[in-house]
């Protein structure tokens, strides 16, 4: 049996730990992610994943800017799934460490909680997980999926489908209800009637809707009535349920459905918070095909992709970093966004030729900048967005997804809302 | 050897007749396993090896007449296909053999596979049937379209099937596939089908299909058919119906009465529906709650680590289900270092690599292994910390607290910090259907688990000389030490009894929820608010609360059309319920409570 004396020191401990490299020109990176906390199972991923791309970048002979070369030093704080703390660390990190960009962030929440603390100190943060939208800062740079790189493709396929009636359920927080709102529109202006959206709505005093859907608490069990609605919902046919269900509720989500006899074959599940990762903690025989739509599976076939994960996997065995489980792990859309964002920040900074952030912002917004990543090119545009490919897969009883359809450069755009509330008024 | 006299030598030799029984079964199922390979069928076979290799349109009208004969190899690859079950084996000249893989798995994880046009097992050259990994093997594959054919496939064969339920389900779709073309074979099926409840589907599903229909009066006959049946389904048609401008006034007339029965149908079957799932949350929350109504409800110990002890249950019943799988191991590195060498231990059980009906027993095992394990655990935490703090409340909500949080830890170095997966046995998985209103089998039988451990429970306090101490030593210890009672040794088992009873809730919580280190934590909460509710010390008052806050919830959930305002209503009124009744639902007075 093979032990590791530090496999079990605290993330507490591992937090402040900086990884002092041995050249002497090196840049500071930030890592700001939560390793302890709810959050923590989804998050630690991320950060190796992006220590994982530093090594590579190092290994590869570093940053080339203003004549130099530089190595990547990272800077590893916890956010401790703690959203004022988010704040405070990210503030350590831009005024204490004065790191070049930050890598970090999973929920909106804590996103938005740093946000001021990027603008107020003119820092650079890369977030990589798919989001509500709504939001332009000019020191966060998204490699997320926004909602038309995921959920609205995701209602195209299922309109092709001939789906005609949807059910949106969602744990109550920014994202699930601000997608959820973008979805109510767009299913409307694809000519789907209201009551044929099912979940339920709240009117504000004008009798505009305002929430669309129907919303647990974060690490609900109950699911019971949801489900009797849902089997009701769906008793006349062609029905399809959006799920923005976050975390382990997930878990007796779909135990009920699987009990109530909804088979995916007859009202399946397209659910935008699951991917790989979290597959592997959920009963996957129940899953099998149900719906999900990424801009990256860990099964997609291409020579890229393949020689993307063979590298992944053997830097997990060789690596030496505090915390970072080698055995069975999966690879998934937030992990290769991150990925995707150091190297686009690479990019960028070599085009600059300096770490400066005004100098780095210019050359991400020049359009210019693009990284062939394992899913395929990733271009990050002028709006802090990305164009990349979007993909829907089902879930198979490996935990895997089987590629259905693939969406070629789809174009990132943060504001939806407004441009639905002004096509549907042309509609009327 | 005559019969009597291997009989003789079996009886002395009770081994040799385990032995040889076994040989006699596994023979007997080999037999039986080997596929049939009847002339009739393989016709079909060679049919169906090259539907699977072919493509298109081809390929779809190919299946759905193979669909037509009913044949049960049909049935088998049908069903496989979509499932990754189809292998296409790579035969000489690049040519491929599309084969069946086996449901059974040997130890590797391997399974044999029969070919699709022979029915023989694809084997090497010497004839030793050939056995695949799933990870490393070519399947057949399908997309949307194809699966859809294949489902149509199954449909039509599913109108035939055996099964009343799985008829039902496939008539149904029949009907809202708003495809006239199905008329015929849904009055074929009513011709022949004996089964009410499968009767009243095929009307309904002709119904459904009339209403598309361009005569009026066929028309107008079908809607009144819907309204007559209460069909569920037809709501949204009938009301695009009603809406619709050129729908005949008298049709549009039937319609609305029609909407309104059916409307009022959902009404009943809403309200049966809520009191049963009432009575299922009610039931979670008695089994979750009982083990407290005696640790904290008789014993007075506030007894913060009850949340683990339930998820000592869940876990135990995940080992369980490792050992009746592949196995379960663990290791556990200390967090210091002792002479430059981490400590550590690891343990490791082998599986039975189980498979079937008996792999699914696994759950009967964990039942009484689950409340054996809490038990124990609480037996140590009594020993070790409570027995110290009997007369000091406030000093042992902080230890068992202490307690929860170094469990939990334990938990995480044991079985990781991610949940863990615990499947479902079959007869735990689905439902039966009452008209329209859902009864699943595992919130029936949470139903009948917390009568029986409510029943358990109060035999054992009122007709068991234990349960005498036991209520003994809780109205009155000094009394009861004074009259030669051993309060200490009844305490003990008490707190192991409470303990074991929550183990039992994780056990049965595991079937419908996560199993993960905070299992325990998002229960402790509804766990006390029920035994207060109840009645501090009455067990008949922890049952009616937990009832009444299980239904209370599930009908303002229903209500209210939000789970959480559902919660908060709930939660508002037991406060104000405890202004009202400070000692809950039934108080006991008693001087060992005061």
């Amino acid at each position: 049996m093979k032990f590791s004396p530090c496999n079990l020191l605290g993330a507490a401990a591992a937090a402040m730990l900086t990884f002092a490299t041995a050249t002497a020109e090196s840049v500071k990176v930030g890592i700001l992610h939560s390793l302890s906390g709810t959050m923590a199972i989804s998050e630690t991923s991320l950060r190796d994943t992006l220590l994982f791309a530093f090594d590579e970048i190092n290994a590869a002979g570093g940053i080339k800017a203003g004549g130099k070369t530089y190595t990547i030093e990272p800077v590893i704080v916890d956010g401790a799934s703690n959203w004022p703390l988010f704040a405070e660390k990210a503030k350590q990190l831009l005024e204490q460490d004065k790191v070049a960009v930050t890598f970090g962030c999973w929920t909106s929440v804590s996103r938005k909680s740093v946000l001021p603390v990027f603008e107020k100190n003119n820092g650079l943060l890369f977030y990589p997980v798919q989001y509500e939208g709504e939001e332009l800062s000019k020191n966060i740079f998204y490699t997320a999926e926004a909602v038309n790189q995921q959920a609205t493709p995701a209602v195209d396929y299922l309109l092709k489908m001939g789906k005609k009636k949807f059910y949106l359920i969602g744990t109550d927080y920014v994202y699930p209800q601000t997608t959820n709102l973008i979805l109510y529109k767009y299913l409307l202006l694809h000519g789907i009637p209201a009551e044929n959206i099912g979940g339920g709505f709240r009117k504000d005093a004008d009798g505009k809707v305002i929430s669309a859907g129907k919303y647990t608490p974060f690490s609900h069990t109950d699911y019971q009535q949801i489900v009797a609605e849902i089997k009701q919902f769906a008793a006349s046919g062609d029905a399809c349920v959006l799920n923005t269900v976050n975390g382990d509720s997930n878990v007796p989500l779909f135990k009920e459905i699987a009990a109530a006899g909804l088979s995916a074959a007859d009202c399946p599940v397209v659910s935008f918070s699951l991917a790989e990762d979290e597959l592997r903690a959920l009963p996957t025989k129940d899953l099998v095909g149900e719906l999900g739509c990424w801009t990256y599976f860990m099964s997609i076939n291409t020579p890229e992709n393949k020689a993307y994960l063979g590298r992944w996997d053997a830097w997990l065995k060789t690596q030496s970093y505090p915390g970072v489980v080698k055995e069975k792990r999966a690879m998934d859309s937030p992990m290769v966004l991150s990925y995707n964002g150091v190297y686009l920040w690479k990019a960028a900074v070599e085009k600059a030729g300096t770490f400066d952030v005004d100098s780095v912002r210019t050359a991400l917004e020049s359009g210019t900048i693009t990284f062939k990543g394992p899913g395929g090119k990733t271009t990050m545009q002028k709006n802090h967005h990305t164009i990349k490919n979007v993909y829907i897969g089902e879930t198979k009883a490996n935990g895997q997804f089987k590629i259905l359809k693939e969406f070629k450069d789809v174009a990132g755009e943060p504001f939806i809302l407004k441009s639905l509330d002004e096509k549907l008024a042309a509609k009327k | 050897m005559t019969y009597r006299a291997w009989l003789k030598s079996l009886r002395s030799a009770p081994w040799m007749c385990w032995i040889s029984t076994m040989l006699l079964l596994s023979g007997l199922a080999r037999a039986a396993e080997t596929p049939p390979a009847q002339p009739a069928d393989s016709v079909i076979r060679s049919r169906l090896a090259k539907a699977v290799l072919a493509e298109g349109d081809e390929q779809k009208k190919e299946i759905l007449s193979l669909a037509a004969t009913g044949s049960k190899v049909v049935r088998e690859v049908l069903n496989a296909w979509p499932k990754d079950r189809i292998l296409l084996f790579a035969g000489e000249n690049d040519t491929k053999i599309p084969a069946l893989i086996e449901d059974e798995t040997d130890s590797d994880g391997k399974a044999r596979a029969v070919r699709i046009d022979t029915g023989a097992f694809l084997s090497d050259a010497s004839g030793k049937p050939l056995k695949f990994a799933a990870a490393d093997i070519t399947t057949a594959e399908t997309d949307s379209d194809l699966r859809r054919t294949l489902q149509q496939g199954l449909d039509a064969m599913a109108l035939a099937d055996p099964i009343p339920d799985a008829r039902k389900t496939a008539i149904l779709k029949l009907g809202n596939s708003q495809k006239l073309q199905n008329l015929p074979l849904l009055r074929d099926r009513l011709a022949i089908e004996s089964n009410a409840e499968v009767r009243k589907a095929i009307n309904e599903s002709i119904a459904l299909l009339q209403l598309g229909d361009p005569d009026p009066a066929v028309q107008k006959e079908a809607v009144i058919q819907l309204g007559k049946l209460e069909a569920i389904g037809s709501l949204d048609l009938l009301k695009k119906i009603v809406a619709k401008e050129s729908t005949p006034s008298d049709i549009r007339r039937e319609a609305t009465s029609s909407i309104q029965s059916i409307e009022n149908h959902i009404g009943v079957v809403n309200f049966v529906g809520t009191i049963f799932r009432g009575l299922s949350l009610g039931s979670i929350l008695l089994i979750v709650a009982l083990g407290l109504a005696i640790t904290f409800g008789l014993m007075g110990v506030i007894n913060m680590a009850h949340g683990e002890m339930i998820a000592i249950g869940a876990y135990t019943t995940y080992v369980v289900q490792n050992l009746f799988g592949t196995g379960f191991a663990f290791s556990i590195t200390l967090p210091f270092s002792f002479g430059g060498k981490p400590i550590g231990f690891g343990l490791s059980l082998p599986g039975l690599n189980a498979t079937g009906a008996f792999y699914e027993s696994y759950f009967l095992v964990a039942i009484p292994l689950s409340f054996l394990m809490a038990a124990l655990a609480g037996l140590v935490i009594e020993r070790v910390v409570i027995r110290f703090l009997y007369r000091r409340p406030l000093e042992s909500l902080l230890a068992t607290w202490g307690v929860s949080l170094v469990m939990q830890q334990l938990f995480r170095m044991v079985f990781g910090a991610n949940n863990v997966q615990v499947s479902s046995p079959s007869w735990l998985l689905g439902h039966f259907n009452l008209s329209d209103v859902l009864f699943g089998y595992n919130r029936v039988f949470v139903i009948g688990f917390a009568i029986f451990i409510v029943l358990g429970t109060y035999m054992l306090l009122t007709r068991t000389p234990l349960g005498l101490l036991i209520r003994a030593v809780m109205q009155n210890r000094d009394m009861a030490s004074c009259i030669g009672v051993r309060t200490q040794r009844v305490n003990q088992l008490t707190f192991a009894f409470g303990s074991g009873l929550a183990g039992l809730a994780g056990a049965f919580l595991s079937q419908i929820g996560n199993v993960g280190p905070s299992l325990g934590q998002s229960y402790i909460v509804d766990a006390f608010m029920t035994v207060v509710v109840g009645g501090v010390g009455s067990i008949v008052g922890t049952v009616c609360s937990a009832i009444g806050i299980g239904t209370a919830d599930q009908i303002l959930q229903q209500a209210t059309g939000s789970p959480v305002t559902g919660k908060i209503v709930v939660l508002v009124a037991i406060i104000l319920f405890l202004q009202w009744r400070p000692g809950g639902l039934f108080s006991i007075r008693s001087r060992s409570l005061d």
